[in-house]
């Protein structure tokens, strides 16, 4: 499968007044088309300032990309200045967001926004718009689409404002899909439907998709591919079932650990990773994890480690003791 | 009961609710409340009255002069000493006070309404653009924009010093470079000496015909130009500029500045409306920017970007329509506030030219004779302005309650 993002050496910067903040360290990857890459992560780890990057929508200030290159469709993103953005976003690029309840304005109908999405990029009149609009809402999956179209937001419920959050983002037919957190704000029964939705959507339309969450589950489900993300960094990324069963990062392990499980036994405590992910203003010099990791030796305190390929599968890991991990075996 | 024809409805139609609009929601609730009612219809009253006297009921007030019917109370049947009805009374000149109450809305009205236009077109356009460029990034025409009426304006000093106005196209110029070669030695020194330069050079040069004093006052000023041009100038600068000046405006106490630019501007009913508008800006500016940047990071606006619109677009359609209500709020408060600045310069003999009817002018020429007993001379008019601002903001609190999208069902 050929490339479609290439993202090399990120770095986002936040100047605050309690000082910079590294909210993206380096990061570098590749996504093909057609693949569903699960970037996972706890809260305040990089995972959506790092998409945000990549749409250019970071608001500046207090915010920054001071450093990397995004290749997508063969041109540098970040080279591309606002009036070229604006041709590449919601085109090239969709993005949908973690809060249903606010991401559709709240003062327009429903089929407004989505025609407007559609006349946006699309050479068609008003009527085909809404034709079309009304196909989209039966896509995703929302009955009386034509009707539905009148409705404002408050007439919707959450899971269907993220369904028609879904068609707007698929109306001018993006490569590539970013998906921050959809499903987050969601219960589990419209969590499952709206998976189900993205993978059946996925299979018709072909298109990327990135899939930003910090619900291990969800992106076992439906990702191709997962990129662990701590305090700004990814520490390991590799194809799902590596990640999963050849886990090789304490913080992955710890993760994954902390998963509640069916056979557990009740009254079972969840197991959790002690300590709070580092200051982003003053990240240790080492690696960002050492603080909270069982498997902590010196070396880890004074150098990073690097992101390293470890098998031929494109499973690497940020971690000076990976081989000693692997060893262990993980429980 | 009627026969339904399964083939002709769609499941659906049963479940669908009729269609309500924001606005007709809104109008629902607003005539509901009984004090939004009232104040409705005062000011539907007030305004219909003066409008029809205006264009229906001819009233010449410099003809109007009667010195046999001065200071007549109020009467209704008609004698041999007055032989007309005066429901109101008559003033000083024994001209009739209910038909110059009823005129005088015209000119307190106006006053009214034009000077809050002034301050809403100026005050929100100022709040909207510096609200929104704050995070935004600029395009390369908004950028131009920026830099171009920066160049220009602080062109004027230079041009007025040397009294040529064609330096206002060089500076203009220089903005408008200094905006389109943004990466030009970017993060360079090199670029504040090239751009300062060049702003010397560009006022320095044609002082030189003038005089050599004037000539380094302008090369420094053009100097100075040239290093803030060098900068990257960005929305957050705009908005800074833009809020200082506010402040500034909004450090001297209204009725103060009103009075001051009426001063300078010279008496009239015309300058009052622009010196009432003016002084109302900047309350206008700050909350149009504070609502902005409450919805700003809201993400159907991040929505909206990421679908790849337009700044034009998203500032009127998405921005505007979410911010409407607070101002529409304020708007009206301020109709009432802006008619009570407009009596309070006609007192002061500062609005409305006498003779004509104007509320506060009127109140200015007969409170003297309260001590005679000439009570109606004063309390109608007074009561005209009481009344109009209390409906003002009786409609104003309505408004915000009916605007309110928390109470929407």
């Amino acid at each position: 499968m050929n490339p479609i993002l290439e993202i090399k050496n990120l770095k986002t910067r936040f100047y605050t007044q309690d000082g910079v903040v590294k909210a993206v360290n380096d990061v570098s990857y590749t996504m093909s088309s057609g693949e569903i890459l699960g970037v996972v992560g706890e809260s305040g780890c990089g995972k959506s300032v790092h998409a945000l990057s990549m749409m250019q929508l970071i608001p500046d200030p207090p915010g920054k990309i001071t450093n990397g290159e995004i290749w997508f469709d063969g041109r540098d993103l970040l080279t591309l200045n606002e009036d070229q953005m604006q041709k590449v976003r919601g085109r090239d690029i969709a993005m949908i967001f973690q809060d249903p309840m606010t991401s559709l304005n709240p003062v327009f109908t429903v089929g407004f926004q989505i025609v407007e999405a559609l006349l946006l990029h699309n050479d068609m009149t008003k009527e085909e718009a809404k034709e079309r609009a009304s196909d989209l809402l039966n896509l995703v999956g929302i009955p009386g689409a034509k009707q539905r179209l009148n409705d404002y937001p408050h007439q919707f419920s959450g899971g269907m404002r993220q369904r028609a959050m879904i068609a707007m983002g698929l109306s001018c037919e993006p490569r590539l899909l970013i998906a921050d957190e959809p499903t987050t704000a969601l219960d589990v029964t419209i969590q499952a439907q709206i998976i189900d939705l993205v993978k059946k959507l996925q299979d018709e339309l072909g298109m990327a998709i990135m899939w930003i969450t910090h619900d291990l589950g969800v992106v076992a489900e439906l990702a191709h591919t997962i990129n662990v993300m701590y305090a700004g960094s990814i520490i390991e990324t590799g194809k799902i079932r590596n990640i999963y069963k050849q886990t090789r990062h304490p913080y992955t392990i710890g993760l994954l650990g902390s998963l509640p499980r069916l056979d557990d036994s009740p009254g079972t405590e969840l197991v959790s990773i002690p300590g709070l992910p580092p200051d982003l203003v003053a990240l240790p010099e080492g690696c960002p994890f050492a603080a909270r990791c069982g498997y902590r030796i010196d070396q880890c305190l004074t150098e990073k480690p690097p992101l390293v390929e470890i098998d031929g599968e494109n499973h690497s890991v940020a971690c000076w003791r990976w081989e000693e991990i692997a060893g262990m075996g993980t429980k | 009961m009627a026969k339904i024809n399964p083939e002709e409805i769609t499941v659906t139609d049963f479940a669908v609710r009729e269609h309500r609009s924001l606005w007709g929601d809104a109008w629902r609730r607003l005539i509901s409340s009984n004090t939004a009612r009232l104040g409705m219809f005062i000011v539907v009253l007030f305004v219909s009255s003066s409008t029809l006297s205006h264009y229906f009921w001819k009233y010449e007030p410099k003809k109007d002069l009667d010195y046999s019917l001065k200071l007549k109370a109020p009467n209704l049947i008609i004698t041999e000493e007055i032989p007309s009805t005066h429901l109101f009374g008559t003033d000083k000149l024994g001209r009739d006070i209910f038909r110059r109450v009823v005129h005088g809305g015209w000119n307190s009205l106006r006053v009214g309404i034009v000077a809050v236009s002034i301050s809403l077109f100026f005050g929100g356009a100022v709040g909207l653009m510096s609200g929104f460029y704050e995070t935004v990034t600029m395009t390369m025409v908004e950028r131009l924009i920026l830099f171009g009426t920066t160049g220009f304006l602080l062109g004027f000093l230079s041009a007025w010093i040397a009294n040529q106005y064609f330096q206002l196209v060089l500076y203009t110029g220089l903005g408008l470079a200094a905006g389109y070669y943004q990466d030009l030695f970017k993060g360079k020194f090199l670029r504040m000496v090239t751009f300062s330069i060049l702003g010397a050079f560009f006022s320095a040069v044609p002082g030189l015909f003038i005089s050599p004093t004037v000539a380094l006052i302008c090369g420094l000023w053009g100097l100075f130009t040239g290093v803030l041009l060098s900068r990257p100038l960005d929305g957050k600068f705009f908005s800074n500029v833009m809020m200082r000046l506010m402040d500034i405006v909004l450090s001297f106490p209204g009725y103060l500045l009103a009075i001051a630019i009426v001063a300078f501007l010279g008496p009239g009913l015309g300058k009052g409306m622009i010196a009432i508008g003016v002084v109302g800006i900047p309350v206008y500016a700050r909350l149009t920017r504070s609502v902005v940047l409450a919805i700003i990071h809201k993400e159907y606006i991040l929505a909206a970007q990421s679908v790849g619109e337009s700044h034009g677009r998203i500032i009127f359609r998405h921005v505007t329509p979410n911010i409407l209500s607070p101002i529409i709020v304020q708007t009206t408060m301020g109709l009432a506030s802006a008619i009570l600045s407009a009596a309070a310069l006609g007192f002061l003999g500062l609005g409305a030219i006498p003779p004509e009817p104007e509320w506060g002018a009127m109140l200015g020429e007969s409170y003297r004779y309260l001590t005679s007993g000439a009570w109606w001379a004063v309390l109608f008019p007074g009561l005209a302005i009481m009344l109009s601002v209390l409906g003002f903001n009786l409609l104003g609190d309505g408004l915000r309650d009916a605007l309110d999208p928390k109470l929407r069902t």
